[in-house]
């Protein structure tokens, strides 16, 4: 082999290196795109900017939900320089105790990478000193917490908490660590308050320290605020109405007539919504859990309560529309209704009475003939279509159905129909079977709402406007709008006049109601004494005013309350009295409301049998 | 003194007009550019925008700046000397080189593992770097001693020698990265006319030992049985005789491994090595040295597979590993791979034509590790993109084929060798740098010619490729081959 051969051939192989080089190049840094996204992946990370929480605002303007800004900290544990740094010193800024940081600290390190969180809820103040400790591996996120500043309102506004697996699934918008509504106001209105999370595309270098804004923050978007609600809440009168409800078990609800704005919503026992706020927030929770009174139970739209008398003025209307009662009506009653071998009782009035009295006096017996003359009308078939066309009365007056209010998780209530007599009463059943109904007793259920609602529609003559609790919302024209069309019932107008008549009779001549009496206000009024299987009955009282022009439909509802007019109409009588003139005259009403003592024995025995069952549990 | 080249060339630089009317401009232009590139590449992958002034000794670039300096003054001293002294210097030089190995393995600092550098005050010089201009020099000087031929058996131990002796102080000292460098002289030894008896069987050693990591022992020798039958069945045209033997020494091996204990690999092994020495000993009765090679060969594989596993087994972990990696047996993102791994991503993320000097994201924010010195062709690839990756390639491809045009240009055996030792060292460097940058070679920590920051690597390589200039300036007058 020649020499020139031989430095040909090595040029050859010089060729082929640089070509198998430049082939390479060409295709990592041509054909293969990976390597860019790589690239990009490499250097940014993008962290979610999360919105500052719509705000909720009373009917006059006051804040009944704050947001403030807080801040959560965090570590991403490799991070953490190996040389330790001061524990202690960052405990007490966090204002957890050492143990606590190095129990958290112990877990972030199981997964080294992923940011977690060591403690949440950090004031602005304490987040500037925890700035300048300069501590190498944590920081801060941006969150907001709610605030309360009449702290009222626990079920009716409800809470934020964090998202579950369940929720994170269900909707995109949410990823884990998000906050979203719970309940109440927050919930019903989540996609209003929340706004929306923007996000920020920072460079960071191989040691995770930021760089910069990517592409100099162009592909940033900033979060958008959450949207002011104003609510249809009185604030002052929903403090002064929780304040009366303290201690006792049941619920409050007014209304607006012309408007179907909810003035008040009580459950009680409620609770401070900001205990759902804060670091303490899960064992306030469960304590809550374990409380059998359930203060996390929306009782104003959700308990099935039997109605009682109060529901006596829808039988009067049926009635009335049906024609089987004119209000002139006389019926006897002498201690009672006797149907068969049995009795209704009734207590010690006048005998005969007509309709208005009867309203006024909560006549048993009257609407017992009512009721039997509705569902056994002739121009029905059978009893079950007679229960039928009343079903379908009652219905029209919200009741057995959801009212559709802007709350989520409203109850439905219950009114019996045909066909659950049936079973019950095996197909052998006639009207005495039902009569209880006569009296909003027996399988009747409404919820409070429903009730309130019921006061709405007399106050009105007629109709009602679908109860909501957000009146407005920013920068919006109008809320939906279902909540300004008018629902009608089945009764005719006219035929409320007797009716009205007598529930204002009731309260200012002569009958049950008379503790409501405001001197020029006019206030109509309904006692209602509920039998119950569990003990005392149940107070309540339905009600509004005044009588020609009403401002106001207030329904109150107290278990084992006693006779309505015992608690459940001075409570009432004093929020209407409030909202009304915005004085109180009656101090020592209000004492003796506040003073006025009801034992639970059947909730205190559940909890002392839940407790004992716990107590039982966690010794095993 | 043994070439009849010298006697005339020997009249200073009279006749041939000044000193710098007779090098090689080309590579010195090469030279000066690739420095040039190298400086822009460490300033953009050492810049940090938080230090005080831009001309603060305290950058890289401002030291290699320095670096620069010096090679530049050494080169000036180089290019003054006679071609003659480099002929005398290569001795006195190899034995410099040898010792200073010798006690960097005993007084020697260890970094990354090797105990291959000398510190001088904060200063770290890595003395395989002028040993490779001492092996040259060397092998210049033996294989242009007067009747060497390369063929005959004591001149080859010769030069193996003088090869062999430093590449095993180089892997004692736990650097063989380095110390391969030294095996490209193999370029060298072609050139200079070796038989295809020695280079044939070096490059199938090779051969075998990239695929015996990536092959179980059973495949390769399956295969070289196919392979070596093909040959020989074309060699003689004997179709079907050669397709009989092969189906009855697969069948033997496969009734043996069925019919006894024996595992399919050791029966395997057991009836190539029965079939082999009968071959043998058939090929050398009927002297048919067409059969006798294939079998030889096949026999050195059974041999040097199994060593070849043997061997891994006994290297460092992280040689192991980096071994592994590449062949792609090994599949480790953030471990041994990252280096790889992001040196690719940044190279690749370059495109066409790059993202602008001091644009480089996975250079400044430090995904690239080592990234000014061996991985400094992340910096042009990221930040030139392809075409100047495809420039530097193209600086690099001229400067080793202009040195192997001046070697042979140069016309007497001393220059020429050494400008193909050059070239060659040029080329595996090359390669292997860039190739690991890339992902088609191991990482090997052996830095990229002229580019990567480093003092002692910088005036290495400009002396290696100064000497080469000198040589080629001191004769180019008398002797025009090219």
């Amino acid at each position: 082999m020649s020499n020139f051969v031989r430095y040909r051939n090595l040029r050859y192989v010089v060729y082929l290196v640089f070509v198998v080089l430049a082939c390479r190049l060409f295709y990592v840094q041509i054909i293969d795109d990976k390597y860019k996204d790589l690239a990009t992946s490499n250097i940014m990370r993008s962290t979610v900017e999360y919105p500052m929480r719509g705000e909720v605002l009373d009917r006059r303007g006051e804040y009944l939900v704050r947001s403030r800004v807080c801040y959560d900290v965090m570590v991403v544990a490799r991070n953490i320089p190996k040389t330790g740094f001061d524990t202690v010193r960052l405990a007490s800024i966090l204002d957890i105790t050492p143990e606590r940081l190095k129990s958290q600290l112990k877990k972030a390190r199981q997964a080294p990478r992923a940011p977690f969180l060591v403690a949440g809820y950090l004031s602005q103040e304490a987040k500037l000193i925890f700035d300048e400790g300069n501590f190498e591996g944590f920081y801060t996120r941006f969150r907001t917490a709610r605030e309360y500043p009449r702290k009222i309102g626990g079920n009716l506004l409800g809470y934020v908490s964090e998202v579950n697996d369940a929720q994170v699934r269900r909707w995109e918008y949410y990823s884990a660590g998000d906050y979203i509504g719970v309940g109440g106001v927050e919930s019903a209105y989540e996609t209003m308050l929340r706004g929306e999370k923007g996000v920020s595309y920072k460079i960071y270098d191989t040691h995770g320290a930021i760089k910069g804004a990517y592409m100099d923050g162009s592909m940033d978007v900033m979060p958008v605020k959450g949207m002011q609600l104003t609510s249809t809440i009185d604030a002052r009168l929903q403090e002064f109405a929780e304040e009366l409800m303290e201690g006792k078990v049941g619920a409050v609800v007014a209304i607006e007539p012309s408007t179907g704005e909810i003035l008040v919503m009580v459950s009680s026992p409620t609770y401070n919504p900001d205990l759902m706020v804060g670091r303490q927030r899960n064992n306030n929770y469960a304590r809550m859990l374990h409380d059998q009174r359930n203060p996390q139970f929306n009782r104003a739209v959700k308990a099935k309560y039997p109605p009682g008398s109060t529901f006596k003025l829808v039988q009067g209307l049926i009635g009335l529309q049906e024609g089987v009662l004119r209000p002139n009506d006389m019926h006897p009653c002498h201690g009672g209704y006797k149907y068969g071998r049995r009795t209704m009782a009734c207590h010690d009035h006048r005998s005969p009475i007509d309709l208005r009295d009867a309203v006024a006096t909560s006549c048993n017996a009257y609407f017992c003939y009512v009721f039997k003359d509705i569902i056994t009308n002739p121009k029905y078939a059978n009893i079950s279509d007679g229960v039928r066309a009343w079903n379908d009365y009652v219905y029209s007056f919200g009741f057995g159905r959801k009212l559709d209010s802007d709350f989520t998780g409203e109850g439905a209530g219950y009114v019996p129909t045909p066909e659950y007599y049936d079973r019950a009463y095996n197909g052998r059943w006639n009207w005495g079977s039902v009569i209880s109904c006569a009296i909003g007793q027996g399988e009747m259920g409404c919820t409070p709402l429903q009730m309130a609602n019921l006061a709405a529609i007399v106050a009105n003559r007629g109709y009602y406007y679908i109860p909501h609790i957000v009146k407005h919302i920013e920068g919006r024209d109008s809320i939906d709008r279902r909540f300004y069309e008018r629902q009608y019932t089945m009764v005719d107008s006219i035929h409320f006049v007797p009716i009205v008549e007598g529930m204002w009779r009731g309260v200012n001549v002569w009958g049950t109601s008379g503790g409501a009496r405001l001197p020029g206000l006019d206030v109509c009024g309904k006692t209602g004494t509920a039998q119950n299987p569990n003990g005392r009955d149940h107070s309540t009282f339905l009600s509004f005013a005044p009588k020609d022009d009403p401002k106001i439909a207030i329904s109150v509802y107290v278990e084992h309350g006693g006779f309505g007019a015992s608690v459940a109409l001075p409570i009432a009588s004093l929020l209407e009295e409030l909202y009304l003139t915005d004085t109180i005259t009656r101090p020592e009403l209000v004492e003796r409301v506040k003073n006025y003592k009801i034992n639970y024995t059947k909730y205190d025995r559940m909890q002392r049998e839940y407790d004992q069952r716990r107590a039982e549990r966690s010794q095993k | 003194m043994t070439s009849k080249y010298n006697i005339s060339s020997s009249s200073a630089y009279g006749n041939g007009g000044s000193l710098f009317g007779r090098v090689d401009k080309v590579a010195l232009g090469l030279y000066v550019a690739l420095v040039a590139v190298g400086m822009v590449c460490i300033t953009a992958a050492s810049f940090d925008e938080e230090s005080a002034s831009i001309f603060s000794f305290s950058h890289n670039y401002m030291k290699q700046l320095v670096w620069v300096g010096i090679s530049w003054c050494v080169s000036l001293v180089l290019l003054l000397l006679d071609r003659r002294f480099f002929h005398m210097f290569a001795y006195p030089a190899y034995i410099v080189g040898i010792c200073l190995l010798l006690s960097c393995l005993v007084f020697g600092k260890e970094v990354n593992g090797a105990k291959a550098w000398f510190e001088f005050g904060g200063m770290r010089i890595q003395p395989v770097e002028f040993v490779k201009i001492a092996t040259a020099l060397m092998m210049a000087r033996v294989m242009s001693s007067y009747s060497f031929n390369i063929n005959r058996f004591t001149d080859l131990v010769k030069a193996a020698c003088v090869i062999l002796l430093p590449l095993a102080i180089i892997v004692l000292q736990n650097d063989t990265g380095s110390g391969l460098v030294l095996c490209s002289f193999l370029f060298v030894m072609y050139r200079e006319g070796i038989t295809k008896y020695i280079y044939f069987p070096a490059l199938f050693t090779v051969f075998l030992f990239i695929v015996s990591f990536i092959f179980t022992p059973e495949t390769i020798f399956i295969f070289l049985l196919v392979a070596f039958t093909a040959y020989t069945a074309v060699k003689t045209g004997a179709f079907v005789a050669h397709i009989r033997f092969l189906a009855a020494v697969l069948l033997a091996a496969l009734l043996l491994a069925v019919c006894t204990p024996l595992s399919g690999y050791a029966a395997l092994m057991i009836v190539c090595g029965v079939v082999a020495v009968v071959l043998v000993v058939m090929a050398l009765k009927m002297r048919a040295m067409m059969l006798l090679w294939p079998v030889l060969m096949f026999v050195y594989a059974m041999v040097f597979v199994p060593t070849c596993d043997f061997l891994f087994t006994k290297l460092e972990p992280h040689q192991q590993n980096r071994i592994l990696t590449f062949v792609g047996m090994k599949s480790d993102p953030k471990g041994i791979d990252y280096n790889v791994n992001q040196s690719q991503i940044a190279i690749g993320s370059g495109g066409l034509f790059g993202k602008g000097f001091m644009q480089g994201t996975q250079i400044r924010y430090d995904y690239v590790p080592e990234k000014h010195t061996d991985f400094i062709f992340c910096t042009v690839g990221e930040e030139w993109g392809f075409m100047g990756a495809l420039v530097v390639l193209a600086m690099y491809m001229a400067l080793i084929l202009r040195l192997m045009r001046m070697g042979e240009r140069i016309g007497e055996p001393f220059g020429r060798v050494y400008c193909y030792c050059v070239a060659a060292i040029l080329l595996f460097h090359v390669w292997v740098n860039i190739g690991m940058t890339i992902g088609l070679m191991p990482v090997m920590g052996i830095p990229l010619p002229l580019l990567s920051y480093g003092g002692s690597s910088l005036l290495a390589f400009t002396m290696l490729i100064m000497i080469a200039i000198c040589l080629d300036a001191s004769t180019s007058d008398e002797s025009n081959i090219m």
